[in-house]
């Protein structure tokens, strides 16, 4: 545990003053690169500060018994590239950029908007859902999860999957979980920092965020983001700063709740572009809050299924510097289908395989998630299977027919139109 | 509007960066089932490739014209549609100049360089976006490109993006408010769009495909959108798009009779007058053409625009029915392995 006391501030200004708490400061285990200046005092509390993110006893421990709340930081992928767009248009010489957050807590309120809404749209395009080949599918991805051997459970709890099967149109009921944060919007805040002093712009976060509202009234203030701050001229780079604490400060005036900081690492220190969100506690000693800790927080990422569309194909393009384009040819993607459908199918009988040759420990649940999703294909007896191939061919050449038709008859009138109608 | 772009060299193409895409995609997808529009900002760079680096929504208008939806009326009085379409559009001006001014601060581009709508299921050759393009191109700027994005074909594992413009030629056509005809492949020019990304959002793209951030590439936290292209279920596309080809179909028809009976009043005007000879075939001619010039003709730009749509749809199905073949002969080959394999068995056993 690398509990790092960082810099307190002015002793001078009483700990009740509002926005100058001391910051104490738990660096995450991965970036233990602190450059920690140990106040005087700080030893006296770096007892109680270990207690309390061991959740025992101790000074800290014994207040009320509060336990730090495990609670998820859902992120749609807007809003880390939202974040790393704000990062690249920084001002020169700035450090970091901020800026606040929007979203929903625990999901109930946005999330519902979000099923009525895609209740109605589902109806209205799959109004008449198709025959037996569809539920096929549908099931078969519905069981998705199945496949996949890890699982935590937090997680699984949150798979809220809008399936276009009867589950959609029902939402599964869920289960009295914990406390959750979906963040699916972010706006730039200009802010400028000097030292201990942090200006935020104040006006502009009321009124950016008054704009924002207007387009999307579902929207929270949820917290807000920070880009990881240079130490050393750059070549170093920490998550969480002195004045972090004095921004959280404000942020915490501008949300209902506690609001949640979330640090994407652009340092690249690392191959890699950390992501982190923080919860701040305040830490207190007999009663008296003396520092705010910042505790790390679950955070995964998660989009809507559009979003998702978007998103894996731009990751199918990140190689490429130019870019691809938007849409993609029809058969390649039904082969990556295809593909992703045996390899999940391989894994799934590899598993099987494993069980059967010992060399896997079998598990229950895994083999009963199994065999619901091959029960859930439905046997087909092979004349019913024709008249359903046939039926559909068949409908599928109509249509085509119908609009090579009608695409003749358009052309012939044009022709005629531009020969005539001068 | 802010900043008018120089038009040096006409768009050929639109790098839409994943940003804008998303707060698109977000806006539009959230926002169902009513169709919504925004504003795209960006930056024109060289060989006419024209860059979108941000985009923000307009805000709902109070009543919000169901009729986007499907088509708008165009058998409505279009004088008495713009001035409604003004007075929403004031309120979302002042709104987009603040939001413009906002954005200039934290260093977003600012330039205005078009417009997003959702659209439904392809349907874009409406006269209303028609307009709007018209306004953006006469009065922002002649680079000024409209994006539309498809809630409803994108449910089917595919993202649907469009860039269009108007050409030249429908832009001179409707300013100087002539009743020619113009082909209808030559109204809206399809302007072909790249997703691209900065060095940095790449990096990020590539951390979450390689699972870094969560298992997000094998397990779908939201959900796995791979096997939605696996739906065989073809029958609600198709009978939505037929349904659709009717009703533009019977729109075609109607205004195919309004040219009729405007071309028989006219004819019967000129007969009225009873001359005879050469002369009144050269009388006729420059009646029919006073005629046709005149401002309560009917329009040939509708029904051009519906021929465009209705061809918009053919090439729809034509593409969907496609894919459905290549599913389903998929289906056939796998179900008949599955028997051949049962049989095998049976008969081994």
């Amino acid at each position: 545990m690398t509990a790092a006391l960082l810099a307190t501030h002015e002793s001078n200004l009483p700990p009740m003053t509002h926005g100058c708490m001391p910051a104490l400061l738990l660096n995450s285990p991965a970036l233990s690169k602190s450059t920690s200046a140990v106040a005087a005092n700080a030893v006296a509390y770096a007892g109680g500060a270990d207690a309390t993110s061991g959740g025992g006893g101790g000074e800290a421990g014994s207040r009320g018994g509060i336990m730090i709340p495990a609670s998820t930081v859902f992120v749609h992928p807007i809003v880390l590239l939202s974040v790393l767009d704000h990062h690249t248009r920084r001002q020169e010489g700035a450090g970091r950029v901020i800026g606040t957050l929007l979203g929903g807590r625990d999901g109930d309120r946005h999330r519902k908007i979000e099923w009525s809404s895609y209740r109605v749209f589902k109806r209205m395009i799959l109004a008449a859902s198709f025959e037996m080949p569809s539920t096929v599918w549908y099931q078969g991805r519905k069981k998705d999860d199945a496949f996949h051997v890890e699982n935590s459970a937090p997680m699984k709890d949150s798979l809220l999957t809008p399936f276009p099967s009867s589950s959609a149109l029902h939402p599964p009921p869920r289960k009295k979980k914990k406390k959750q944060v979906e963040i699916t919007n972010a706006f730039a805040v200009p802010h400028a920092e000097r030292g201990d002093e942090v200006a935020i712009g104040k006006d502009f976060n009321r009124q950016m965020l008054a704009l924002h509202l207007r387009a999307n009234p579902r929207e929270t203030v949820v917290g807000w983001y920070a880009t990881a701050l240079p130490v050393d001229g750059g070549t170093d780079s920490k998550c969480i700063a002195d004045t972090s604490s004095l921004i959280h400060e404000f942020y915490a005036g501008e949300c209902d709740d506690d609001p949640i900081h979330l640090v994407v690492d652009t340092g690249l220190s690392v191959d890699a572009l950390p992501i982190r969100a923080y919860k701040s506690i305040p830490v207190c000693v007999k009663g008296e809050p003396l520092a705010n800790m910042f505790h790390e927080m679950r955070l995964s990422l998660k989009s809507s299924e559009s979003e998702r569309i978007c998103v894996d194909r731009m990751i199918a393009s990140s190689a490429d510097k130019d870019g691809a384009p938007a849409t993609r040819d029809e058969g390649a993607a039904l082969q990556l289908s295809m593909e992703r459908l045996l390899a999940m199918l391989e894994t799934c009988s590899g598993y099987v395989d494993g069980v059967v040759d010992g060399s896997i420990s079998p598990d229950d649940e895994v083999g009963r998630d199994i065999s619901e999703a091959l029960s859930s294909v439905p046997r087909i007896r092979p004349e019913v299977f024709d008249k359903m191939f046939n039926d559909s061919l068949q409908d599928l050449l109509m249509v085509t027919y119908l609009s090579n038709i009608t695409k003749t008859q358009l052309l012939i009138a044009e022709k005629l139109n531009e020969t005539l109608g001068k | 509007m802010a900043a008018i772009i120089e038009a040096d060299a006409p768009v050929t193409s639109v790098k839409l960066e994943g940003l804008a895409a998303l707060k698109i995609i977000k806006h539009c997808q959230e926002s169902l089932p009513t169709m919504v529009t925004g504003s795209l900002l960006g930056l024109m760079i060289e060989d006419g490739c024209l860059e979108i680096t941000h985009a923000f929504p307009f805000p709902e208008p109070p009543d919000d014209n169901k009729g986007d939806i499907i088509k708008t009326g165009h058998e409505e009085d279009f004088n008495a549609k713009t001035i409604d379409d003004e007075a929403a559009a004031l309120d979302g001006h002042e709104f987009q100049l603040e939001m413009m001014k906002m954005l200039r601060e934290v260093n977003v581009d600012n330039n205005c360089v078009g417009w997003y709508q959702s659209m439904y299921l392809g349907t874009h050759s409406t006269m209303s976006l028609l307009e709007n393009q018209l306004a953006y191109q006469a009065d922002l700027s002649p680079n000024a490109v409209v994006v539309l994005y498809d809630p409803m074909q994108t449910a089917h594992g595919q993202l649907v993006l469009k860039c269009y413009r108007l050409t030249d030629e429908a832009v001179r056509l409707r300013s100087t408010g002539k009743n020619n005809f113009i082909k209808p492949n030559n109204i809206f020019q399809e302007v072909p769009v790249t997703l691209s990304n900065p060095g940095l959002v790449r990096a990020l793209l590539r951390d979450i495909g390689d699972g870094m951030h969560g298992s997000y590439g094998a397990k779908a936290n939201g959900a796995d959108t791979t096997f939605d292209r696996l739906d065989l279920s073809t029958n609600p596309y198709l009978e939505k798009h037929l349904e659709f080809l009717c009703s533009w179909v019977d729109d075609l028809a109607a205004e195919q009779y309004k040219f009729q009976h405007y071309t028989r009043s006219l004819r019967n005007n000129v007969d009225n007058r009873n001359a005879k000879g050469r002369k009144a075939k050269e009388e006729l001619a420059a009646a029919i053409e006073e005629g046709w010039a005149r401002n309560d003709a009917p329009r040939r730009l509708e029904s051009l625009l519906i021929s465009n749509q209705i061809k918009t749809y053919c090439d729809q199905v034509e593409k969907f029915t496609g894919g459905g073949f290549g599913k389903l002969y998929l289906t056939k080959g796998l179900h008949y392995e599955e028997e051949k394999k049962v049989a095998s068995s049976t008969s081994t056993s």
